[in-house]
């Protein structure tokens, strides 16, 4: 009869159009919204309050972007202000894991093992129990309302995870290199300088953006701790300035989404093979 | 030689804390140190006025915990809390997995779906919720006009925010919609691990995708479900910045989680006393959670 054959071809089928619609429904889910926005950022103000709403532009404009650029000056404070404290933020936290990791993974003593906890206990605590103290701390010592207070707490909360991650990418490195460097009369120091660490660059990398995106992702910390509009950074500028009053330009909201993403994109595309290696590298290793 | 090894040994260690002293010092002044000072803090009249004339906070009887157990918000925002971090965590392992599962396999364009599908991860969490304020926006926004043509006309004014029944669904969306990809990326990185020919060989022998599945693929990946679900679960726990900007803990605190909670009592009301008490709650809560996370889960063998 080939009824058989029938059916495991009707099966293959049904698996087909079953993974393609799960493929189409979470990507839309996904990636629909950005669609929207950018459409939005690109539409008039009038158009995006017609409703029903339109797909697409009836007729493009720039004019949220020129809005943007032009009468509102403080946006790109914000945004300064975001880019000093992230890349000053990522700087010190690679800085300090790399020696960290190193010592975690090459050091075999067995006190890395009680580091570890400690790194790995203190970041798992609500960040506004800090800040509630912070605030107080820091203002004792003149810290308040300046970018290295900021910049040293959110280095702070980075720590942890950037630290065992980059030794994860230490542990990966064959201890055989590092032994025939010993053996040629090389010293510790200069081994981890010269072999161990170029090695880990990669790794470097992974830990260097991911930094630098979820310090440029921060609310809390730059809402709590500052308070002088000079030095605002994104987050917190965007939602005291224009969420409140000014939520009724769409446009203007909509590019400012655009505009405040775009550097992320393109950061994350740049290096997405070192990103993913690195994220991967430290969730599969746990 | 035993004198060799010994001297050894202790420039190992001296050099080990050399190295790693700059980072346990940043993390104990800036994450151990409040941590302990603002558990101290919440069994005391600590206030904006102690901060700014220097004054010294009071003990205070347990006024903090009292009144916030007895004001029934501590038990309402402990339950908003857990109701968002399990329905999250749980609808993005399912739809993590589903999407993964789908990319793992031969279809085509896989390799654009997979680093098309990362773009609402690195889209700022601020950003994000302006994002979907506009979608859910009451009057003009997408999700009236679908809803208006899904229900054929009969709900033509669905505000999910505005709601104090769909509210937490409208932020658990911009949840999902936020850690999917990472979830799925993770998860496709566990799927890596998983041998090909056992799976074939299960096939041949007869079992089904759904049991080779749970049989197979799942327990190959149960340490890399397990560090992921852990990771997005401790993140779900800290959300504050989209409460905060969709729905700002209401309507009628349908959406005030612990850290929406303590972030109005600390940083709205100045009562930091009240704010620590809360944390401190929610310390407890975490340790006790990662706690029995950890007994129902028990860390698989790596090595």
């Amino acid at each position: 009869m080939g009824g058989r054959v029938m059916n495991t071809r009707t099966r293959k089928l049904l698996l087909n159009i079953l993974k393609w619609a799960v493929l189409i429904v979470v990507m839309l889910f996904l990636l629909f919204p950005i669609y929207w926005v950018v459409l939005t950022s690109f539409k008039t103000n009038m158009e995006s309050y017609l409703y029903p709403p339109t797909f697409l532009p009836q007729a493009p404009t720039l004019d949220g972007f020129i809005n943007l650029f032009t009468n509102y000056p403080e946006f790109f404070v914000y945004y300064k202000n975001n880019i000093i404290v992230s890349a000053a933020a990522t700087v010190l936290v690679c800085f300090i894991a790399i020696f960290s990791g190193y010592a975690l993974s090459r050091i075999k003593i067995n006190w890395s093992k009680y580091a570890i906890a400690f790194l790995l206990f203190s970041q798992m605590f609500p960040v506004v129990s800090r800040l509630i103290s912070l605030y107080g701390l820091l203002r004792g010592v003149g810290l308040l309302n300046t970018m290295t207070g900021l910049v040293l707490a959110i280095t702070a909360g980075q720590l942890p995870f950037s630290i065992t991650l980059m030794a994860s990418f230490f542990d990966a490195v064959p201890m055989d290199l590092e032994e025939a460097a010993y053996i040629d009369g090389s010293s510790r120091v200069s081994t981890m300088f010269k072999v161990v660490i170029p090695l880990v660059v990669p790794g470097l990398l992974a830990v260097g953006i991911y930094s630098f995106l979820q310090t440029w992702d921060d609310y809390l910390y730059a809402s709590t701790l500052i308070q002088n509009d000079a030095l605002r950074t994104l987050s917190t500028g965007v939602t005291l300035r224009y969420l409140g009053e000014l939520s009724y330009d769409w446009s203007l909201v909509n590019s400012i989404s655009v505009v405040g993403t775009l550097p992320m994109v393109f950061v994350f595309f740049f290096f997405q093979k070192y990103m993913i290696k690195g994220l991967t590298a430290g969730a599969v290793k746990g | 030689m035993d004198r060799k090894l010994t001297k050894r040994g202790i420039t190992e260690r001296l050099f080990w804390c050399v190295l790693i002293a700059p980072s346990v010092l940043i993390v104990t002044l800036f994450i151990v140190v409040p941590i302990i000072d603002s558990i101290i803090k919440s069994f005391t009249d600590y206030k904006l006025a102690n901060i700014v004339r220097n004054t010294a906070p009071e003990w205070n009887q347990f006024a903090n915990y009292i009144k916030l157990f007895d004001s029934g918000i501590l038990t309402d925002s402990v339950w908003v809390t857990f109701t968002f971090v399990l329905v999250t965590t749980t609808l993005s392992l399912v739809i993590g997995m589903s999407l993964a599962l789908v990319l793992n396999s031969e279809i085509k364009g896989a390799r654009v779906f997979r680093s098309l599908m990362m773009t609402p991860w690195v889209v700022p969490t601020v950003i994000s919720a302006l994002v979907w304020i506009w979608i859910y926006q009451p009057q003009y926004g997408l999700l009236r006009y679908l809803v208006n043509i899904v229900t054929f006309g009969r709900v033509s004014d669905f505000a999910i925010l505005n709601s104090s029944k769909t509210a937490l669904i409208g932020v658990i969306t911009v949840a999902l919609w936020k850690q999917i990809p990472l979830m799925t990326l993770l998860l496709l990185a566990g799927l890596g691990n998983v041998p090909t020919d056992v799976l074939e060989a299960a096939q041949l022998d007869g079992a089904n995708g759904v049991t080779g599945f749970f049989k197979i693929t799942v327990p190959y990946m149960s340490s890399v479900i397990k560090t992921s679900v852990s990771m997005i679960m401790i993140d779900n726990f800290k959300q504050f910045p989209l409460f905060w900007q969709m729905t700002s803990g209401g309507p009628n605190g349908s959406t005030t989680t612990l850290a929406v909670l303590s972030y109005k009592e600390a940083f709205i009301g100045h009562n930091f006393g009240s704010g620590a008490a809360v944390t401190t709650i929610w310390m407890l809560i975490m340790i006790l959670f990662v706690f029995c996370y950890n007994k129902l889960f028990p860390k698989a063998d790596l090595d």
